[in-house]
This record gives structure tokens, sequence and C-alpha cells, in this order.
């Protein structure tokens, strides 16, 4: 069965004719080849005509189809199998993998499990009660609670406020911090500015993320450049996993998030936000942006003005702590990847 | 032999298994298989000789089995091994 396709494997986002070729074999059925795909396996006919496909993006496997006519002919444990052991040579092994909702009983025979869906998307991961796991993992607070999810790149005088004032409207404030390396800013760095730059303020827990909030997983549009994101792309299953898993399990009644005046996908984020948290009980509370020299205080203005090598008007933005690492070797490294990325 | 790597090994397709091994400091074997409940056990006998054969003293192993006889089980969890060795790749 297997010996009558032949299979192709394509690194780096697909091109060309074959790119186009397999877009419209997706767009068939109803699903759209995605930017910031690394890795594709193509299965052919013999007609040479696409019958099955899948990609991986990181360690998020998507874009899997398999052609009406080639139905039942356990095409899709070929591609899935094939995107497995790419991940796994890049040493991704907890894996992620998006799908339609109808799909999931196929998946699960490959080992892997549900965390949360949207009307038209399933997110499945390969670790059985993964999620549940780390949230368990996460320290709990006590009295009313509350949460801010924030990338903090870096941490500036903008975050402080925001946190300072949600930490004032809740007994616990859990403070969660992007763990996806996909900023200037990298991981480790934006947790340690975090911490010190809210040591001050007792209760405040801060947590990473994983891969659960915001991440290439939930949330793969957040990352891309401005002009890549299409209409509607947006953070709902994000926030239907932040509802769902994490809410409960930390009693989180109330999610603040800072009023978005830059952004388009972080205003739009915002905005599903209202949508969506209450049905879970959650309530939004927006707040305005702290201001300075008469604009809103943003981590991208910030990350400009490094580019730009502003460094006084950077002082005026930023808490002593996330300024002395801008002094420091690392800091004046990733200083310097900003002004070359221009 | 140690494992100092996580590796994959085999597919799903049908009459495969998928195998996986990770680093540990001991043995444990996990099975999801069509035929678990004929053929569970003695899937996870011949996946722990295999170990034993290859002096394996801590991994963990995770079969993903769709049915796959017993020559190809022993082949796949092998194969496992060598790669998680990460010395001879392939």
């Amino acid at each position: 069965m297997q010996g009558d396709f032949l299979q192709e494997t394509y690194e780096g986002g697909l091109k060309g004719v074959v790119r186009r070729r397999v877009e419209e074999f997706l767009s068939r059925q109803g699903l759209r080849y995605d930017k910031g795909i690394q890795y594709t396996v193509v299965l052919y006919d013999r007609q040479g005509e696409v019958a099955a496909t899948g990609s991986l993006e990181k360690n998020v496997l998507k874009c899997i189809a398999v052609d009406e006519k080639w139905r039942g002919e356990g095409l899709t444990a070929t591609v899935v199998s094939a995107l497995l052991s790419q991940a796994f040579q890049q040493n991704r092994q907890h894996l992620f993998l998006f799908t339609k909702p109808r799909n999931k009983q196929m998946f699960l025979e490959f080992g892997f499990y549900e965390i949360s869906r949207t009307e038209d998307i399933l997110l499945m991961e390969n670790k059985k009660d993964g999620i549940d796991s780390f949230v368990a993992s996460l320290r709990r607070g006590q009295g009313s609670q509350g949460a801010v999810v924030a990338n903090c790149n870096p941490f500036t005088l903008g975050h402080r406020y925001l946190i300072e004032q949600a930490a004032k409207a809740c007994d616990t404030l859990h403070l969660f911090v992007l763990s996806e390396d996909a900023s200037l800013f990298p991981a480790d760095v934006r947790m340690e500015l975090v911490k010190k730059g809210t040591a001050h303020l007792p209760n405040v827990l801060v947590h990473p993320t994983s891969d659960y909030l915001i991440s290439s997983a939930t949330f793969p549009t957040y990352f891309l450049k401005e002009e890549q994101i299409e209409k509607g792309a947006g953070g709902q299953l994000d926030l239907v996993v932040f509802g769902q898993h994490f809410a409960p399990a930390l009693d989180i009644r109330c999610r603040f998030v800072g009023q978005e005046p830059f952004s388009p996908i972080t205003a739009l984020y915002n905005k599903q936000m209202q949508e969506i948290l209450p049905r879970f009980g959650i309530q939004v509370v927006e707040i305005p942006r702290k201001e300075e020299g008469g604009a809103a205080i943003s981590a991208s203005r910030v990350r400009a003005l490094l580019a730009e090598g502003k460094m006084d008007e950077v002082r005026a933005l930023v808490p002593d702590t996330t300024w002395e690492f801008l002094q420091s070797p690392a800091g004046q490294d990733i200083a310097r990847k900003a002004g070359e990325s221009r | 032999m140690e494992i100092k790597k996580a590796a994959v090994a085999g597919t799903m397709e049908s009459s495969d298994v998928y195998v996986e091994i990770k680093p540990a400091s001991d043995i444990a074997v996990q099975i999801e298989s069509v035929v678990a409940q004929q053929f569970g056990e003695e899937i996870e006998r011949v996946v722990r000789q295999v170990l034993e054969e290859n002096g394996v003293k801590g991994a963990h192993v995770s079969l993903n089995d769709k049915g796959a006889v017993e020559c190809v089980i022993r082949a796949r969890v092998e194969t496992a091994i060598r790669r998680g060795e990460g010395e001879r790749d392939q």
C-alpha cells in the first residue's frame, strides 16, 4: 500500500511550484499552509498528484491532510510518523498537534491527547495530562486571585505599573511570563528581569508558561511580524486553554491586561479576551497604559530606542533592575542585535 | 549500553510499531497497542528482553503498536536503542 506512494520531505517552508500545489491541496480541505512552517512531508500518488501532506513548525504538527480518495489507506500514519521522527531528530520531545475537532479519534490512536478546542481547531499534545500536571506544579495563592500574562520583552516601567495596579486589586496575583524563545530578549533573561522588577510585591507569584500560554502551540500568529498577520487570526484557542485549565486549577477569577495602543494582534487578543473569558467566570480588567514623555510606555518602544542607540530615552522607561541588565555585557549584546535587525 | 538521548524508531503504519526511548535511571515500558488485550504482556516481555540483550540498564520506552509481529518489534526497539546511544546514527 505504502509502496504506491512516493514520499518527499522538504526542509524549510515550501517554495515555488510545490508550495502552490500543496496550498491548493490544503485549501480544498479548508486548510491553509501556515507561515513559519519549517518542514513538510508530501506523499504523491502514481499520477504525481498530492495524496497527503503534513508539516512541522517548531514543536507543532499542523496542516495535516489526506485526499478524499485515499482515505482509509493509512496515509495519515505515514505522514505523522515522518513528522515525529523529524521532531525527535531536532530533540523536540514535547509535541503539539493542530487538527479539526472531528479528527480527534484518529490522532488519539497516534498517541496525542486533547488540550482544548474551539469550534474549528483542536489542540492536542503527546503527553497524557501534560497541561494539567504542568498547572498542578505551579505555586498556589490564596484569597481572591488574579492573573497577568505578559512577554516582558523587556520588563518596563509600564509592566511594573500594570502589575502594581493588578496586585493591589487582589490577594494573590499570578504573573505568567512567556516561555517561548521567539523574542529579542531570551526567556531566561525576561524571567529574571520580571522577578527582580516585582520583588517588592509580596503577593505576586511569577510563573513560566511552558508551551501552554501564548506559545507556538496555542497562539502561533502572536509571533509573526505585523505584516504577516491575516484578518481574524487570533488567540481564541489560547484564551480557551487559559479558561479551561489555568483558571480553575489556580482559582483565578480575574485577568488584568494593559490597554494596547500599538500592536494590532495584541489589541485583537484583548478584544477576544473580553468575549471569551467571561464564559469561564473570569472578569477581564483593562488597565490604562502608564505614559512617559507624552506617549504610552511599551516594550516595543524600548526595543526601538535600543535599536537606535537612544539610551537616555530608554533609561526613562525601564526600572533600575532592567537598566542594570542593559548595561551589562549580555545586555549590550542584545542592544547590538536590536540595532542589526532594524 | 547507555541511552544518552531521546530517540524514535518505526512508524504508526499498520503492522508496524512506533518506539520512543528516553534516558532514565530505571527501566519502564509503556505500551499502547491495538492488540494490547491479547498480546500486551507478550510485547512487554519482548521489549524487556531486547533491552537486556543490549545491556540497557536505564531507559523509558514507550510503544505505539499497530499490530507488529515479534521480529518487527525487536528490530524497532533495537534501532531505537542504537539511535539513543547516539554513536552510530540511523
